[in-house]
């Protein structure tokens, strides 16, 4: 396991695990350690069901903390504190989670809804945050694109769109799962090239994928999730050579 | 026990012919209960030969009645559309799965079967004895009977919302109302739309059906003239119908394919 202070952690996870599944006969998480340090590009790793997604959901608070604890720059999530961590996070789902009948520029604006009263959003968004949003379209390559509807754009453009609603909220942390999935080798770069620079920009990325080879190529430390549990916490290099497992 | 369970998932052939006989047995009963008389039947037929043949022609003298019937029976189903569907939005939240706690979909869930197993007419009947023969009766008749399927509808659309890009809504810490505002109502309101336009066709005719009770439209005239055997006087108002559910019925279809397109 790596050695790591908890003094300008991002996250610390310390003996979590979640609620027992019948199915399974375990926890889906069951005691899993690890601290990431801020400015990380951490890749999760592990086979199907290994626990991945439901580790990252756990951090955002959608899937229940059965036991140990979580804590989120500096502060212990809790229910009353999943406002002000999520305030520290984004999050970028499998396949984008979008809404597809929005305009990429709307989809981009929701990433702001967190730091405006229901009121304000009844009519729409302030003219600065739509500036912003258009911006951040346009870092992305998406600005000619920023009116059509995302259920018109490609997978690659999508995960885009995701990645500029979630920088909409300013985020410290950016949790991603599988944000490559179903994309091909074109739109792969392109992502992956997107959260590695943002990784520079001073974002802890926090990435589950399922390819070894991207993995080694842009994470600088790899945890692998086995049943749960974390089986390994170091440098993504090499990896196969030591599982001999297809990732 | 195991071998036997093991033998019925792999008799495959078995299970295809125990299925056949029992839906067999099953539209056997139904014949039974029907108790059809195959010899009456048979001599059933120059009656209603008879009864198509005294509809024609069509009396065009009463086009102006007919139009103006069928004006009112558009208007009835134009309200009653509005009033079900602005009705049906609260339960259909309610029942939704991903949206309201167990207990309270149960509640809802029960209020649209009570709602819709309610005769239409019945409801029109209800609704006379209670404001009077007229196309008030009729649109408030037709307004509960929207809710009973266009809640299910709505529901239904609503349980249908991507989970994941509503949790991404939650994630980023977006109120309930806003998750409502920009997650779900963008995502149900294409086939929603289109659901309530099917809803105002199916109520123009379901609005000429309760002219039978008296609750206006233009079902109150058809019946009247077949009551008094002025049978092409009630050709005209069926033609007349049938022209504008058939427009209506095109331009809805035309409108919903491109709600889907969106």
């Amino acid at each position: 396991m790596q050695e790591s202070s908890s003094q300008g952690a991002a996250i610390v996870c310390q003996n979590l695990q979640t609620a027992y599944l019948a199915a399974l006969h375990r926890p889906i998480l069951n005691r899993v350690d690890f601290t990431i340090q801020n400015g990380e590009f951490v890749t999760l790793l592990g086979l199907n069901g290994a626990g991945k997604s439901t580790l990252l959901r756990s951090l955002v608070g959608l899937v229940p903390i059965h036991q140990g604890s979580v804590t989120i720059a500096g502060v212990s999530l809790s229910p009353r504190t999943l406002p002000q961590v999520r305030q520290k996070m984004g999050m970028l789902f499998q396949g984008g989670g979008l809404i597809p009948q929005l305009s990429a520029v709307d989809n981009v604006l929701c990433g702001r809804l967190g730091q405006l009263p229901s009121w304000r959003t009844l009519a729409g968004f302030p003219k600065p945050d739509r500036r912003r949003a258009l911006e951040l379209l346009e870092d992305l390559g998406l600005r000619e694109l920023a009116y059509q509807k995302t259920s018109r754009l490609s997978g690659g453009q999508q995960q885009r769109v995701a990645i500029a609603r979630a920088l909409m909220q300013s985020p410290q942390i950016l949790l991603v799962d599988e944000p490559i999935a179903g994309l091909d080798v074109l739109a792969t770069q392109q992502v992956m090239d997107t959260l590695a620079q943002l990784n520079r920009d001073g974002i802890t990325i926090v990435a589950v994928l399922h390819e070894l080879a991207i993995a080694t190529q842009y994470a600088e430390r790899a945890i692998v999730l086995d049943q749960g549990k974390v089986v390994h916490d170091g440098s993504p290099h090499r990896l196969s050579a030591h599982f001999q497992m297809q990732t | 026990m195991k071998d036997l369970k093991h033998f019925w998932q792999r008799a495959a052939w078995l299970r295809h012919l125990l299925i056949g006989v029992g839906v067999v047995l099953v539209y056997g009963w139904a014949l039974r209960g029907l108790q059809v008389d195959l010899e009456l039947l048979k001599t059933s037929v120059p009656y209603v030969v008879d009864f198509i043949s005294r509809l024609f022609p069509p009396d065009w003298s009463v086009l102006d009645v007919a139009v103006k019937a069928l004006v009112e029976t558009v208007q009835m189903s134009l309200w009653g559309t509005t009033i079900g569907a602005i009705l049906s939005v609260p339960i259909a939240v309610l029942s939704a799965r991903n949206l309201a706690p167990r207990w309270v979909q149960l509640l809802a869930n029960l209020l649209q079967n009570l709602v819709r197993s309610v005769p239409s007419i019945v409801l029109g009947l209800l609704f006379v004895a209670a404001t009077g023969l007229g196309a008030p009766a009729g649109t408030l008749a037709l307004s509960i009977y929207t809710i009973g399927y266009l809640a299910k509808f709505y529901q239904e659309a609503i349980e249908s919302v991507d989970g994941r890009s509503l949790e991404a809504l939650e994630v980023s810490g977006a109120s309930w109302l806003q998750v409502a505002q920009y997650g779900i109502l963008p995502q149900i309101l294409p086939l929603s739309l289109g659901y309530t336009l099917y809803m105002f066709e199916y109520n123009i005719r379901a609005a000429s059906v309760l002219g039978v009770v008296g609750a206006g439209g233009i079902g109150f005239e058809l019946v009247s003239y077949i009551r008094g055997f002025e049978y092409p006087k009630a050709t005209t108002m069926m033609l007349v119908l049938l022209v504008v559910v058939t427009a209506i019925d095109a331009l809805s279809s035309h409108l919903r394919r491109r709600l889907e397109a969106e």
